[in-house]
């Protein structure tokens, strides 16, 4: 009896919440190994498979989705056509430096060119838009707190007299 | 489309390319005291507690600078705005991204409070926060990978798996360390002793909801009935 009193004391005290949280999702995380694993194959955001790309020295390697910028749209599927209808249209867009870069080497798709400007991914740009402002309005508010605590100093430096 | 989600007909979506926030009446009404809320609370001003000294009369006034009383209020806007999103999208992905802002902005309103103990519960309910991202995002992956869509109007008409069942407990593992629910309560009761109230009180009118929501979301991906 005493043992479940001193559990839930434990309980009461912030220090041991951490650890208890994560003891709690170490056993379920756990039970993952023995899930059985059934996959959908008919995936909403499709790529084809990177080996597939490689072995056929396209520049672009993992990333290529085909198409041409404002005239053919690339492989995108959204799940509601229906409200994007221009889907795919800029997806294989290049910068006219990544256009050069890729030129030169077969590994351009891997290379720290092929972010900005070079390959837009559209999926998280057009069709989930809303997605992206969300992320970085979580990455704002945290260095807004971050910013006013470190401008403010809350911690007590010293025990008051 | 013309879908009925757990027996309420749906009264229209605002399509925001694949993510459809989707308007039921339920839903409607928590969007609506969220908003209506966080106005109450973008015009209130803060309390002030008096700490009375025991056999003497020292009382003392424990008050809010403006400061601190201006970034609350912008935090707290925010952490309703959160929650009146979350109540209304019809996306899994989305859902987890408010969640996780509601987080974040929770630690921050106490932030900037300037006594010890509530800093140090602050602390370990961020590490909570932090820890509880994993099964969070996790489990929205995991039904993605199951179903092979993340927009609830489509979730609802595919059978249950087993997978789903273990994703579906993962996110709400994920919401309960977030928002800190039941058994994780103690940071935050700790962070509530603190002047300040009508900031305070949207970390758990946002928790509140935001475990309504997931019911929901966990009945629509599991369909028990």
């Amino acid at each position: 009896m005493s043992r479940i009193g001193r559990f839930w004391n434990s309980l009461a005290t912030p220090k041991k919440i951490p650890r208890f949280y994560s003891v709690i999702l170490g056993v379920l995380l756990l039970v993952g190994f023995i899930m059985p694993l059934a996959l959908n194959d008919q995936q909403l955001y499709p790529r084809p498979t990177p080996q597939l790309q490689i072995d056929e020295n396209d520049p672009l390697a993992p990333y290529d989705r085909g198409g041409v910028p404002l005239k053919e749209p690339g492989i995108v599927k959204s799940q509601y056509p229906q409200f994007s209808e221009k889907s795919g249209m800029v997806t294989s867009y290049l910068s006219p430096i990544a256009i050069g870069v890729s030129n030169t080497t077969i590994y351009y798709g891997t290379s720290i060119y092929s972010s900005p400007g070079g390959l837009i991914d559209e999926i998280l740009y057009y069709s989930r838009g809303f997605d992206t402002i969300l992320e970085s309005t979580i990455l704002m508010m945290a260095f807004v707190v971050a910013t006013w605590v470190a401008l403010h100093f809350t911690m007590k430096r010293r025990e008051e007299e | 489309m013309d879908i009925i989600i757990l027996g309420q007909q749906l009264m229209g979506y605002i399509p925001l390319g694949d993510i459809v926030l989707y308007l039921a009446p339920v839903n409607l009404f928590m969007f609506a005291s969220a908003l209506a809320f966080t106005t109450l609370i973008a015009i209130s001003r803060t309390e002030t507690q008096v700490e009375a000294g025991v056999g003497t009369l020292k009382d003392q006034e424990v008050k809010v600078d403006k400061d601190e009383f201006k970034i609350r209020r912008f935090l707290a806007i925010v952490c309703g705005l959160a929650t009146a999103g979350a109540m209304i999208t019809g996306d899994l992905f989305n859902f987890t991204l408010f969640v996780c802002l509601i987080g974040i902005v929770n630690i921050g309103i106490v932030a900037a409070v300037k006594q010890i103990d509530v800093l140090d519960a602050a602390f370990q309910y961020g590490l909570v926060a932090m820890i509880a991202i994993l099964p969070l995002f996790g489990g929205a992956a995991m039904i993605l990978a199951s179903t092979g869509t993340i927009s609830l109007l489509e979730i609802a008409h595919i059978p249950t798996t087993f997978m789903m069942i273990f994703g579906s407990l993962l996110l709400f593992l994920g919401v309960a360390g977030e928002t800190g629910v039941a058994p994780f309560y103690a940071t935050k009761a700790e962070m509530f002793r603190t002047p300040g109230s009508p900031f305070l009180l949207i970390i758990h009118l946002s928790s509140l909801l935001v475990i309504i929501r997931v019911i929901e979301i966990l009945l629509i991906i599991n369909k028990p009935f």
